[in-house]
């Protein structure tokens, strides 16, 4: 595999995952999170968890590229944890407490927090494996895959590109203000919020200036023309890309009939109902 | 057909929106929530950026937002959905109901004042309402504290939109309107 610039995203570069085809790693991130969503049953969805997991090792991406959210995933479960707690009346077989407002805890309760979690951190899981192997290519060719007209694709592009010029515009206007006397580290939080956002007047002449420029600039290089167009770089479609392709939209439709049609998926769902 | 136009307004208003929606979470974050910021300071950018380019800007400040959060909290269908999505909502809505008041973002008439005021915490509502419904299909909440999260999510959002945005729009209209990409031609 040829190796690429290194923009946004920094993704792992022994994965067998990187060689898929873009729209597959798009398709895969979209139907892990919809599996996840569609899923209420805590049983399955610690299947799905457990699979995930396991997939780090299978295609050799560090399970350390999940501690950054780590955090994150603690503050969630607290926020998903105090909210049944206090709001919730699910049906048990035991309730362990009934609160003045009428909400209760029970066995339930704990079950169909525990399943939240889960849900939550299956996705979280599954989009880290994915972004481990993307780069902002596969995010463009991937969109056009999916037959986003092509500046609509671009113009995703530019979005990375831009941000790393805006943030040395950042850098240079705040030293400007700085010596011109500026207090911008003064007061509160919000009070340095506001502060902060006093440079968003010149941030935002460059930006329109740029943004002038750059649509001149796209025309002359003939960017809006019509008729067939070339790539730099050219994806092409293997057996294993179709067979994941199959994989993943054969999971999805199974998993949302199973869900429609029977209670297996439902909470309590397979096999505890 | 998107046009090249079309495409720079997108680009660039992501690209300006991104570094300040990294920065904003990073400088007033919330307690509890390490993609959120108290003090959203891309929707005041964004906010503008719709109200002279139309859905474009909308566009790019709602790329910029899910780049944006998900590198704080993952990739996941429901940042995309919650955040990323109404962070596309609330500016389109602020750019309907000056279309509909026939107001102006130069903010120089009575009408284009009281339509800004009235437009932001309207916006603002909506998107809190939009992504707190979200955070409770996703099942991360409850109903109790699902009108918590609005009246929050409406009072920091208008605040900064308010802060950041209306300086922008006072300020820069004028030298918008020279721009061929400015959508309220007389």
């Amino acid at each position: 595999m040829e190796r690429r610039y290194r923009t946004f995203f920094l993704y792992v570069e022994e994965t067998p995952l990187l060689d898929m085809h873009p729209a597959v790693k798009l398709l895969a991130l979209l139907t892990i999170n919809l599996v996840a969503w569609l899923l209420e049953a805590p049983i399955p969805l610690l299947i799905l968890l457990a699979l995930l997991i396991s997939s780090y090792v299978l295609l050799r991406v560090p399970l350390s590229r999940i501690r950054r959210f780590l955090l994150y995933a603690l503050l969630v479960s607290q926020a998903v944890v105090v909210s049944y707690a206090l709001g919730s009346r699910i049906p048990g077989h035991v309730v362990y407490a009934v609160l003045p407002w009428g909400a209760y805890i029970s066995d339930m309760t704990l079950l169909y927090m525990a399943t939240m979690i889960m849900r939550f951190a299956s996705m979280l899981v599954g989009s880290t494996l994915l972004l481990s192997a993307m780069r902002d290519v596969d995010v463009i060719y991937g969109l056009l895959s999916f037959k986003v007209p092509y500046t609509a694709a671009f113009a995703f592009n530019l979005a990375f590109r831009f941000s790393s010029l805006f943030l040395d515009d950042y850098k240079m206007i705040r030293d400007a203000m700085i010596l011109r006397g500026a207090k911008l580290d003064e007061g509160g939080i919000l009070q340095r919020a506001r502060n902060y956002s006093r440079m968003g007047i010149p941030l935002t002449v460059i930006a329109l200036r740029r943004m002038n420029e750059l649509s001149y600039v796209l025309e002359i290089k003939g960017l809006g023309f019509k008729g067939r167009r070339t790539h730099l770089h050219e994806f092409r479609w293997s057996a294993r890309d179709i067979c994941a392709v199959l994989l993943l939209l054969g999971s999805l439709a199974a998993v949302a009939a199973l869900r429609l049609a029977t209670d297996l998926l439902s909470f309590p769902g397979w096999p505890l109902a | 057909m998107v046009s090249v136009r079309q495409a720079a307004i997108t680009g660039v208003t992501a690209g300006l929106c991104l570094p300040l929606a990294l920065f904003a979470i990073i400088l007033v974050p919330i307690p509890g929530l390490p993609a959120a910021s108290g003090f959203w300071i891309p929707a005041g950018f964004y906010f503008a950026m719709t109200l002279w380019f139309g859905v474009w800007g909308a566009l790019g400040g709602h790329i910029a937002t899910v780049l944006a959060m998900g590198y704080f909290s993952g990739y996941t269908l429901q940042i995309w959905l919650d955040g990323g999505l109404g962070d596309l909502i609330a500016p389109l809505v602020a750019y309907a109901i000056f279309k509909a008041a026939g107001a102006r973002p130069d903010l120089k008439r009575r009408r284009d004042w009281v339509t800004w005021l009235i437009a932001v915490p309207v916006a603002s509502l909506v998107c809190g309402l939009w992504v707190h419904t979200v955070n409770l299909m996703f099942g991360v909440i409850t109903w109790p504290f699902w009108w918590v999260g609005v009246v929050t999510y409406l009072v920091g959002d208008s605040l900064a939109i308010f802060t950041v945005g209306t300086p922008l729009l006072k300020a820069l209209t004028d030298f918008v309107k020279q721009s061929p990409m400015y959508v309220w031609r007389e």
